[in-house]
């Protein structure tokens, strides 16, 4: 009870399936004012289907879902009130303008009429769109229409945004002005359910992260705390020209070494703990018996992490 | 939650004058639609004369009866004019000269057939070039087919009551029974004064209805596509608000649109469609009903192409069995009773009643009820779908 009071989202044991097959399996988490939460996992993870229970357009078949205080099913209209989503897709009206689509939502929503004009513009200010506000929607680039897509998410002041992949398709730009605009709402104290397929604007904004796989939360928390789920070694691959197999049994012996494999003829992988700093040592090791033509350093990341947890790519 | 409402709708509204479709569907058609069919059908003239054949191969009483009381019916007087033809073959040639528009036959002993109690079988020769003449013809007949089975149950009954054989035709005649008395005022058709243009701008305005309504729905299902209907669903509104603000300005262009069509026929051509007050009840039950019908197809269906689809396909059919497309009276029986599931069906029956009848709202009761029902019986199912779907 007391979570549900501090926090601005509070889910637990949310499942949805369709004809037998799951697609959502007692997902839960938490969001507290000012915090950005993500959700990270592939195609068909179950974000989607996540997000529609939590905005309401989707009844769970079990699970409750607590939005500053109201329940999702018994109190919907206050609940909602308190949510501002962002669809996957450019939900607006393309033969209106941009003034003309916030204004319809604003009144939609029972904004006071006298609040409209102001809080119209507002809006417009906040996602930089002022000086094209009277413009057709069709007429906007792909980054404007996102920008005013997350715009129509805001008018009612929502203490949660729901994002849902907002930067697809905009260009690097427009997406730096979408982060930095959401930066500060949740600076300013907004709560934000982001997710993306791309993991360094997750890693940017959100304080915590849950990683979805197969309808479930599979890993949850802070980049730091994830990244440590596979441990944290550095990976370095090299590729050696001379005598591979030699140059492999010295570098097994190398102190900090954990690993060391053959991946292909002439490539090794080492795991090793602080492996940016051992380089040179790994260099001088191999010194006589093999030339190195290339090697690569990795850092851990949540790449990585995701890789381990779900044994895919996020894009795949 | 009113304020939702009206915003939906006034969005709806505001893009369909937008791209004119408001203009278009409430305004232009409905008067070109009276129009047309008041410069084809209209005018001063009754609109039906026929002329049919009459073979009688009976030479017996009640054909005579019949030309007797056809000729002195004021109902039919300047509508029905007789010929008198001495074969079945004749009014066949006569028929596809196009001399008549169809034939009555009396075959041979008719009449004593029928005042032995045995009733008798009256022949109608039509052709689909004057379906009007054939109508007339076929009404004749059911009047005739009615009076045989009266005259045959007098004489079986007067005959089981111990009556002699001999003395049965006498007894049934002065029990009044005599003979035929044609009175078709009860027939829509047969007072020759129904304005056909009436007829069939009705029928056109109530098949009109459901492409306006539909046309609301649509757009609730291309804002399902683009987005924007979940974007509202996930607002704090009701779920319904949406579906409604689209219904409500559905079903006003749609009064409008039949509203429009009944001034152009009236103001433009003089037409007469009967009492307002009665009129204006029926169309807005008609409306109502069509509302209720496409409401229940975007309810089910998946995309707006799919919806548009099925709303032409029940459209034309209820236009047809309904009597918008082919009058009611051409349809065989079952055809006729299969119309009586389409709304069209008892909007055009009830217009046709009260055009040029003079009678009240009382006189369109039944079916302005059935027309109700029918849009309660819709809207329930269309709230069942939308529960599973749209709003599930």
């Amino acid at each position: 009870m007391t979570d549900t009071l501090i926090n601005t989202l509070t889910c637990e044991n949310l499942s949805k399936s369709y004809g037998g097959v799951v697609a959502v399996r007692d997902v839960g988490f938490t969001i507290a004012p000012g915090e950005a939460y993500g959700l990270l996992g592939p195609n068909g993870a179950g974000k989607t289907t996540t997000i529609s229970m939590l905005v309401g357009l989707l009844k769970p078949d079990t699970g409750t879902v607590v939005v500053g205080g109201a329940d999702l099913a018994t109190d919907p209209m206050a609940a909602k009130a308190k949510i501002g989503y962002v669809p996957q897709e450019i939900a607006l009206y393309p033969d209106l303008t941009g003034r003309e689509n916030l204004r319809f939502f604003c009144r939609l929503f029972g904004l006071p009429r006298r609040e409209v004009r102001g809080r119209v513009e507002e809006v417009l200010d906040l996602v930089g769109l002022a000086d094209r506000a009277d413009a057709k929607l069709d007429t906007y680039s792909g980054g404007m229409k996102r920008r005013i897509n997350i715009g129509a998410a805001l008018l009612h002041r929502p203490e949660l945004l729901i994002l849902d992949e907002p930067t697809v398709g905009v260009d690097p730009q427009s997406r730096k002005s979408i982060l930095d605009g959401l930066e500060r709402l949740v600076a300013d104290g907004m709560a934000l359910l982001y997710t993306s397929h791309y993991m360094e604007e997750v890693e940017r904004i959100c304080h915590r992260i849950a990683i979805v796989d197969h309808g479930s939360v599979v890993a949850e928390g802070t980049r730091h705390e994830l990244v440590e789920l596979v441990g944290g070694a550095d990976r370095i691959e090299l590729t050696l020209d001379g005598d591979v197999e030699t140059a492999l049994a010295k570098l097994r012996g190398l102190g900090g070494v954990t690993e060391a494999v053959r991946t292909t003829a002439g490539s090794v992988r080492l795991i090793a703990e602080g492996g940016r700093y051992l380089l040179p040592a790994v260099i001088s090791t191999v010194d006589g018996i093999a030339a190195v033509t290339a090697v690569e350093v990795v850092e851990p990341d949540l790449e990585a992490t995701f890789l381990h947890l779900t044994g895919s790519t996020l894009r795949d | 939650m009113l304020r939702s409402l009206l915003t939906v709708s006034a969005l709806e509204l505001r893009t369909r004058v937008r791209d004119r479709t408001a203009l278009i569907i409430a305004i232009i058609v409905p008067v070109a639609m009276a129009t047309l069919f008041g410069v084809a059908l209209g005018g001063d003239d009754p609109p039906l004369r026929a002329t049919v054949g009459m073979v009688d191969l009976d030479g017996g009483e009640f054909p005579a009866g019949v030309r007797r009381e056809v000729m002195a019916s004021t109902e039919l007087d300047g509508v029905l004019t007789l010929r008198d033809l001495p074969s079945r073959e004749r009014a066949q040639s006569a028929l596809d000269a196009g001399d008549i528009g169809a034939a009555i036959i009396f075959p041979a002993g008719f009449s004593a057939s029928v005042g032995a109690g045995e009733g008798g079988r009256v022949g109608v020769l039509t052709s689909a070039d004057t379906p009007l003449a054939g109508v007339v013809a076929n009404a004749v007949v059911d009047r005739i087919s009615s009076l045989v089975r009266a005259r045959t149950l007098a004489v079986r009954a007067s005959l089981d009551a111990g009556v002699p054989a001999g003395e049965v035709k006498e007894f049934v005649e002065r029990n009044g029974a005599a003979g035929p008395a044609l009175t078709l005022d009860n027939d829509p058709m047969a007072g020759g004064r129904v304005d056909l243009s009436v007829y069939y701008g009705a029928g056109m305005a109530a098949l009109f209805a459901f492409f306006v309504v539909g046309a609301s729905f649509r757009s609730l299902l291309i804002e399902r596509k683009q987005g924007t209907l979940d974007r509202m669903r996930a607002g704090p509104i009701h779920g319904w608000v949406p579906i409604a603000g689209k219904a409500v300005v559905g079903f006003a262009l749609a009064m409008v649109s039949v509203c429009v069509t009944w001034a152009s026929s009236v103001l433009i051509f003089g037409s007469t469609w009967g009492d307002p007050v009665a009129v204006f009840t029926l169309l807005l039950a008609h409306v109502l009903a069509a509302t209720a019908i496409t409401m229940l197809v975007a309810s089910r269906a998946r995309t707006d192409a799919q919806a548009d689809g099925v709303i032409m396909v029940i459209s034309f059919v209820a236009a047809f069995f309904g009597g918008s497309l082919v009058p009611l009276y051409t349809l065989p029986d079952v055809l006729q009773k299969i119309a009586l599931f389409t709304p069209n069906a008892w909007t055009t029956t009830g217009l046709t009643g009260l055009a040029g009848s003079g009678a009240g709202p009382a006189s369109v009761a039944l079916p302005i009820g059935v027309l109700c029902a029918i849009a309660v019986a819709a809207f329930g199912l269309a709230a069942t779908g939308f529960r599973k779907g749209l709003l599930g």
